[in-house]
């Protein structure tokens, strides 16, 4: 879901002054796609695409690198440095700008793998056609690298920050999340 | 509660994205029946004798869904053809019952969109798309079930936690009114139900820590009449240890109580969303509804006692929203087999065999449960539909297998009953899974099941439509499906059922005896439940072909409208 420019303003407008004098919007928004590509293509398979992600689950996101829940060298330090309102200043800005378009190809028998996977998981209960809405982020397009690799993490729960998605990735093996992580960067960001 | 007027100009909406004024997008007018569009709440208490409209979600008040037309019947429904096709330009989820009033038709798609069509053609006479705040939080799917309509006016849920009212005539929002936070969990996907100057409306968010309700609002103004608790301060209950068919729980009281003393009572996020309409009884003035599982799902040792009022039949008053009488399936549900299926009220055979006023509900277990209306007791439960094994063994980390799985037997999908034949219909899932335990703390609006359920690839998966005798609880026919079943089912007085399934296929069956009678393919999943109604003389059958987000059914955007070939 993208909110139009003017709910952004309306968000500024909610802001107290001395929050909006004192962040740097626009630069901690290049800092991100320092990382996350500026025309939203990551520079590393391994980075996410956030452009176009959508803004609750990236601020949620924020919120947990910044409070612990969710732990990475890069991410947590600068996420600690936000508020709670500049956090949502940057989600917004990120989510306004366009997904962009990555080629992806997925390997011979990943799509029965994959949808095998995913009724196990009854994947789309929560994720639906893979797109993505409010704090559901999209999955469609998404890099695999990273999709994998995000899988793998909550398997082992060494990313801490959505439980119940660790418990339904603990029985997934490697050839299933390999699978599901090639799939769906092919699917069709809509 | 926050109520927001729409004509307030988005400005006065401080810090509110949520709340943003810029959601007026209708489309034209254009009347097509004069101003019959207005509904009287004599045609809502009649509505069960009503061949004409479909006013509510379950047809009438009692939630028979007995259609009283008998144009379309056993001896001819095989030329049952298509008599239009609208489409929406949302390709996903469909779960709406169509409402027809006097030859208009509304009905939601996922997201929260709302078309009012023609309903003896299919044209678009207006379509209204809900402006959705940042924050949704749903399970298990961006679901709606539907509108409600009183006087001029439409009213809907939506997945941001608000009701909004519609002019009928136009679209255009009248008002709108916050229900819950969704940041916290709070959701709608069901249809409202409206009586007399009240709309009544229910909360999803068992999977999230919610603490559950049912409310009243002013049909003109949104403003909150009352609210019902489904989690009470005390939700620690009588420490039942068996089930309503009398099988053990497996519970460990002394853990429990050793909690509840370490933790204290945990109604504040215990979940009981109610998911689906209630009855009414306007004679008593009493509503009937059931609630929803405890949270989370899977870890009761965050939730000691019995989590009183999930897992439950619950009346409460229809003018006041005190509690009436309630009685619980399952107590310290583990395993979210809850009820959900919509409630209905008729008249059933007691332990003696005298008529008493009965409240039926299908149950996640795959049994119907039949109860006396004056004080909610058990008198009946019918044999299961679907296969049941190892009940009730606990989840374990590693899983463990039970059957039903955690999507029942019945799941949300509405039954509908034929009065004359003393049959209720229901549809059902058979899914092996394996449950699985893992205690986590409430976090705060995300996703809090305590586990997983986990569904077992290796087994085979199927549905069935199933008559059960409410009177006797034997299972009079039962006709298994490919898939598992999802979406609800419709009876005539033709001698017909009428039932969609995940692979597209419409059927309808002989009421009597289940043999199927005629069939469609709708090229997507028919996962809602159909409707009829009846337009200068001609009768139809109506169903939404969307698929479904939690079965992962394919996905459509078709509402399609059956009638009689020559």
């Amino acid at each position: 879901m993208r909110l139009p420019l003017a709910a952004l303003a309306l968000i500024l407008a909610a802001l107290p002054a001395a929050a909006q004098e004192e962040f740097d919007l626009e630069g901690t928004v290049a800092m991100c796609v320092s990382c996350h590509g500026e025309d939203g293509v990551p520079v590393a398979p391994e980075f996410p695409v956030i452009s176009g992600q959508q803004y609750f689950y990236i601020y949620t996101q924020l919120r947990d690198f910044g409070a612990g829940r969710r732990d990475n060298d890069i991410m947590t330090p600068i996420s600690a440095d936000l508020s709670r309102d500049q956090a949502k200043l940057v989600a917004q800005a990120i989510a306004e700008m366009p997904w962009p378009e990555i080629a992806a190809e997925a390997e011979e028998g990943d799509r029965a793998a994959a949808e095998s996977a995913f009724t196990a998981g009854q994947c789309s209960a929560c994720h639906g056609k893979w797109q993505g809405d409010s704090r559901i982020p999209r999955l469609a397009g998404q890099q695999s690298d990273y999709l994998i690799q995000t899988m793998l993490d909550l398997k082992h729960k060494t990313r801490a920050n959505a439980p119940d998605m660790s418990n339904i990735m603990a029985d997934m093996d490697e050839d299933q999340i390999g699978a599901m992580g090639r799939y769906l960067a092919t699917l069709t960001v809509q | 509660m926050k109520m927001i007027k729409t004509l307030l100009a988005a400005g006065m909406v401080a810090g509110a994205v949520a709340n943003s004024a810029t959601a007026q997008e209708e489309t034209t007018s254009s009347t097509l029946y004069g101003d019959m569009q207005y509904v009287t709440q004599d045609m809502l208490t009649r509505a069960d004798g009503d061949g004409n409209n479909f006013l509510h979600t379950n047809h009438n008040y009692a939630q028979t869904r007995y259609y009283p037309a008998s144009q379309i019947n056993t001896s001819n429904v095989g030329k049952l053809r298509p008599a239009w096709i609208f489409q929406t330009e949302v390709v996903d989820t469909m779960e709406t019952s169509p409402i027809v009033v006097n030859g208009v038709m509304y009905v939601t798609t996922a997201f929260n969109h709302v078309y009012a069509l023609n309903a003896r053609t299919g044209e678009q006479i207006w379509h209204h798309k809900h402006s959705m705040g940042p924050v949704t939080t749903y399970c298990c799917g961006p679901n709606n079930r539907g509108v409600a309509v009183a006087g001029g006016k439409v009213f809907m849920g939506t997945l941001d936690a608000k009701l909004v009212a519609l002019d009928a005539k136009t679209g255009k929002q009248l008002w709108e009114t916050q229900i819950a936070e969704p940041e916290l969990g709070y959701s709608e996907t069901m249809a409202p139900s409206v009586v007399e100057d009240m709309v009544l409306i229910g909360t999803n968010g068992g999977e999230y820590g919610i603490r559950g309700f049912v409310k009243a609002f002013d049909t003109e103004t949104g403003e909150l009449k009352w609210t019902f608790h489904t989690t009470p301060e005390n939700s620690v209950g009588v420490w039942e240890t068996h089930d309503a068919t009398g099988r053990d729980m497996l519970r460990d009281i002394e853990a429990e109580k050793a909690a509840l003393a370490e933790l204290g009572d945990p109604y504040e996020t215990l979940g009981g969303g109610v998911w689906q309409n209630p009855a009414v009884d306007l004679e008593t003035r009493r509503v009937y509804f059931v609630v929803g599982n405890p949270s989370p799902d899977l870890d009761g040792s965050l939730r000691p006692g019995d989590n009183l009022y999930t897992d439950s039949l619950v009346a409460v008053d229809l003018d006041t929203g005190e509690y009436v009488c309630h009685f619980q399936y399952i107590a310290h549900d583990v395993w979210d087999l809850d009820a959900v299926s919509p409630p209905i009220i008729t008249m059933v055979k007691d332990e003696n065999g005298n008529d008493v006023k009965g409240i039926l509900h299908g149950g996640k277990t795959g049994h119907v449960y039949v109860h006396d209306a004056d004080d909610c007791s058990l008198i009946r439960f019918s044999e299961a539909m679907v296969p049941q094994e190892n009940m009730w063994v606990l989840p374990t980390a590693d899983g463990a297998r039970m059957l039903p799985g955690a999507n029942g037997g019945v799941e949300w999908s509405p039954m509908a009953i034929d009065p004359n034949l003393r049959l209720s219909y229901v549809i059902n899932l058979h899914q092996p899974m394996t449950y699985h335990v893992e205690s986590t703390p409430y976090p705060e609006g995300k996703l809090w099941l305590g586990g997983a359920f986990k569904v077992i690839p290796e087994e085979e998966q199927w549905g069935n439509v199933s008559a059960v005798d409410y009177d006797t609880g034997q299972i009079r026919w039962k006709v298994r499906t490919e898939q598992p079943m999802i979406g609800g089912i419709l009876a005539t007085a033709g001698g017909l059922v009428f039932t969609g399934e995940g692979n597209g296929l419409f059927k309808a069956y002989n009421s009597e005896n289940g043999s199927e009678l005629w069939r469609f393919q709708a090229g997507a999943g028919v996962n809602a439940p159909p409707s009829s109604y009846t337009v200068e003389g001609t009768q139809y059958i109506v169903v939404a072909a969307g698929g479904n987000a939690q079965l992962n059914y394919k996905r459509g955007n078709n509402i399609i409208a059956f009638t009689l070939s020559d």
